[in-house]
């Protein structure tokens, strides 16, 4: 099928009138007006709707989200935290074959990354060897001291991983960051779903997108099969949610993620260490916990062992931790393996544990530890893109080409004061796709970050969560930036790519 | 030569508190220089007492108080046998076999910067001071740094706090075990030689000049050095490691071996006290025969003649010296407690 005109109604949307396309790759353009095969049935659907109606259809969006009360909070602005977590209408579409290759790959990085986290906490073959350095690993400030030689059920050390992925300019996807810690940002891609099934009803159908509504059941299940080796109710392992509390930016998706697999949301105060047995108050008196699924950091889960000025955590807990009387999923000290430091090693560590090829390739990344590095680096800056390596979340970066002068040396300073602390990466050219700005379509840069779960067995529902960079030419698609997201649709049929016209 | 080692430790709160949880890092280390022949701890209210070694193989004990209470009593009783074949004739490496041994061990943990033993601007006035830089033999270096901690600074209790940066100590020129051992720590690390904290008691002989207090916990560095392995120093009392040093825990610094850690649950005044006794104890007949550590049995730490040994112990302590430290807890050389509650 060419890529023909496409019939336009006469009172039909201009949406694509100002759609701009530049060097990055565009994921529904091939090149300009004409559509890659799986988004021509969107761009008809589009096309045949005046702007009236899709301004309704926005508008319902939008009140659905306002009525779920689906926010995130904002650190450090003056402004209020909360916000509406902004949603953009249009589903971002993958087809069969690409997301094929993303799900190997994304199974064969996180099973490396486990028997890393594995092999540094016990043998430390890897550093022995001098493959990954020694020092680097000592020095990150994620690198829990305590976890040493302790076992944790499975060898698995993350359950659940957030992984984000870019598009670069050639079609193919690679690695931008892993988030092994406590990722977040799931609820917003069940919430997406749910909001475009409602408003697309039709093409939704017709297109044949995998289903994702059972990742809650999907997630219970692993947390159920990483229960603990001395567990109190082996066939039904307890299993809770702890949250810093409400104050925390993601505590809409704890409460949410709670309810929807039918667990407790408990806080550190909740919860009780007695004879290195951990309990929950119930009005019902004490009950045994088995399974912790913790969107607490390590630093905060126990006063006696991490910081000490910590309430949100519970006393004792590491201790009950490592006489293996409860599971907290993820393992404490998991961020020493997604400290952006160690993430520039990933590919050796991939051929070292599976002696294989790492499947989604990294993006280049200058250790500002290296003398050779750094130097390229500074003299660089304003084409780089420069990141402190324990920080997630989109703070303490500097982006290059959108940097001042002020900033720039702002950024000289740090890196010369403490080298260890950052990388820096070619300012990439993430993808682009279109967005629904202000009744009109225009394009915008995307990325994608799909949810792993690993336990008896690897788990990934097809699709993730699209963050969007909603400042017109902006890169960085944090939520705590000014960053939206989208549906996206990973489409069920190897042989039909173009969706339900192009059969 | 053998102690019985008596390490008694009160908190009291105003009032009440409840849901205590406390680690406690008392049990003296056997290795090839000492071996704890007993140990035993007690609580009082009574608790569950757990162990576990930590990754720098220290022996950790632990419990916790559910209940209300006012008060929480650790009393840890402890004979060891220290060999002393194991303070070898002085060895004196050179500065290429340090290097060369450092760099195919894993030594980077007491290489790096820690908590409490990191450069400050202070610290490297100090370094300057003494013109220090590799020269001569590693250990006659040390040696220095030790003598040169001992005469630029004096010994002063109630000067500094539990969680002092090393700079208080460094800008007053005075402080307490703690202070000099991670002011020597710092220095040393930055030879690229590594430096790691020991906590433990010293046995106060009659003649011995100590400026260290006698009925309290003592703090000094180890420093790695090559075929003669880790050589203690003890800034505190320009002394080397000795007979008379018992070593309990080894860490990075004081943050990663302190006595007792605890958190408790409600807003009450903390009133901490502290007393420590060191014995000489003739070692069991059976001991004597042998100094070298290859003949004796592994006996469990925890053993049944636990309860006859503490006779001894009751025996010996007319003729021991003894001393007691009762403070508030700002007792700089004696057991620093942390505690923290909400």
């Amino acid at each position: 099928m060419t890529a023909a005109a496409i019939p336009i109604r006469s009172d039909a949307s201009l949406a694509f009138v100002n759609y701009q396309m530049d060097h990055a790759y565009d994921e529904m353009f091939a090149t300009a007006g004409v559509p890659r095969e799986h988004y021509r049935a969107l761009q008809q659907t589009l096309l045949g709707l005046a702007p009236e109606e899709l301004r309704k259809i926005q508008q319902a969006a939008d009140l659905t989200f306002l009525h779920e009360g689906i926010t995130f909070t904002v650190y450090g602005s003056k402004e209020g935290t909360e916000r509406i977590f902004p949603n953009d209408l249009l589903p971002r579409i993958i087809p069969a074959n690409e997301w094929a290759r993303i799900e190997k790959g994304l199974t064969q990085r996180l099973t490396a990354l486990n028997l890393f986290l594995r092999d540094i906490y016990h043998e430390g073959r890897i550093l022995a060897e001098g493959i990954v350095p020694r020092e680097l690993i000592y020095s990150c400030k994620h690198f829990r001291r305590e976890m040493r030689g302790l076992n944790v059920p499975r060898d698995i050390y993350v359950s659940i991983c957030g992984t984000d992925l870019v598009r670069v300019p050639d079609g193919s996807f690679a690695v931008l960051e892993d988030n092994l810690r406590v990722p977040s940002g799931v609820s917003y891609m069940l919430a997406n779903r749910k909001v475009l099934k409602r408003v697309f009803p039709t093409l939704f159908r017709d297109y044949g997108v995998w289903p994702i509504d059972h990742y809650p059941q999907a997630l219970l299940a692993t947390l159920r099969t990483m229960s603990p080796e001395n567990c109190a109710y082996r066939n039904d392992p307890k299993t809770v949610l702890l949250t810093p509390g409400v104050s925390n930016s993601a505590y809409f998706e704890h409460a949410f993620l709670a309810q929807q697999m039918g667990i407790e949301v408990v806080e550190g105060r909740d919860l009780l260490v007695h004879d290195n047995l951990v309990y929950m108050r119930t009005t019902a008196g004490l009950r045994r916990v088995d399974v912790i699924y913790r969107r607490v950091d390590d630093d905060f889960l126990d006063p006696l062992r991490f910081r000490p000025d910590s309430i949100l955590g519970v006393p004792g807990l590491f201790n009950a931790y490592r006489a293996g009387n409860v599971t907290l999923a993820n393992a404490i000290g998991t961020g020493v393996a997604d400290d952006k430091a160690v993430y520039a090693y990933l590919p050796q560590i991939i051929r070292y544990y599976l002696n294989e090829d790492p499947i989604l390739p990294n993006v280049p990344t200058f250790l500002m530890s290296d003398n050779t590095h750094r130097q390229h680096t500074l003299q660089n800056l304003e084409k780089m893109v420069v990141k402190a390596v324990g920080e997630s979340g989109g703070y303490g970066m500097l982006i290059g080409p959108q940097s001042t002068a002020k900033q720039r040396d702002e950024f000289r300073a740090l890196i010369l004061a403490d080298p260890r602390n950052y990388i820096a990466q070619p300012t990439l050219s993430l993808s682009c796709a279109p967005c629904l700005i202000d009744g009109e379509v225009e394009s915008r840069h995307i990325d994608l970050r799909p949810y792993i779960l690993m336990g008896e067995k690897v788990t990934i529902v097809p699709g993730g969560l699209t963050r969007v960079a909603l400042r017109l030419g902006s890169l960085v698609v944090n939520s705590s930036q000014g960053g939206g997201s989208k549906d996206t649709w990973v489409l069920r049929d190897a042989d039909r790519t173009g969706g339900p016209g192009a059969a | 030569m053998a102690y019985s080692i008596k390490h008694v430790t009160t908190f009291r709160y105003h009032p009440a508190v409840g849901e205590s949880v406390m680690e406690v890092r008392m049990q003296p280390r056997s290795d090839m220089r000492q071996r704890c022949i007993t140990f035993s701890l007690d609580v009082n209210p009574q608790a569950n007492v757990m162990t576990y070694r930590d990754f720098f193989g220290n022996a950790v004990h632990h419990f916790d108080i559910p209940g209300r209470h006012k008060l929480i009593e650790v009393t840890a009783h402890a004979i060891v046998d220290i060999n002393p074949a194991a303070w070898p004739a002085v060895h004196y490496g050179t500065w290429e076999d340090l290097d060369t041994r450092v760099a195919e061990g894993d030594y980077w943990e007491m290489l790096l910067p820690s908590q409490y033993a990191k450069p400050t601007d202070l610290l490297a006035e100090l370094s300057e001071e003494l013109k220090l830089e590799r020269r001569g033999a590693p250990l006659d270096l040390l040696m220095e740094v030790n003598r040169a901690l001992y005469d630029k600074f004096d010994y002063a209790p109630n000067t500094t706090k539990v969680d002092s940066p090393i700079d208080d100590a460094l800008r007053a020129r005075r402080g307490v075990c703690q202070d000099f051992a991670h002011i020597m720590i710092a220095l040393v690390r930055q030879l690229k030689i590594p430096c790691r904290y020991v906590s433990g008691y010293l046995f106060h002989a009659d003649k011995a000049k100590d400026r260290s207090p006698a009925g309290a916990t003592h703090a000094w560095v180890e420093a790695y050095l090559g075929e003669a392995g880790w050589v203690a120093f003890d800034p505190t009392n320009n002394l080397l490691g000795s007979e008379r040093h018992i070593h309990v825990a080894v860490g990075r610094d004081y943050a990663d071996v302190p006595p007792t850690r605890g958190v408790y649950k409600g807003e009450a005044e903390s009133e901490l006290s502290v007393r420590v006794v060191v014995a000489p104890q003739k070692p069991p007949a059976r001991w004597t025969s042998n100094n070298s550590s290859s003949n004796r049995p592994n006996l469990p730490q925890k053993n049944s003649m636990g309860e006859k040994v503490s006779s001894e112990i009751a025996a010996t302590q007319e003729d021991a010296q003894q001393s007691t430290a009762s403070r508030d807890g700002r007792d700089r050389c004696g057991l620093r407690a942390e505690c923290g509650g909400k």
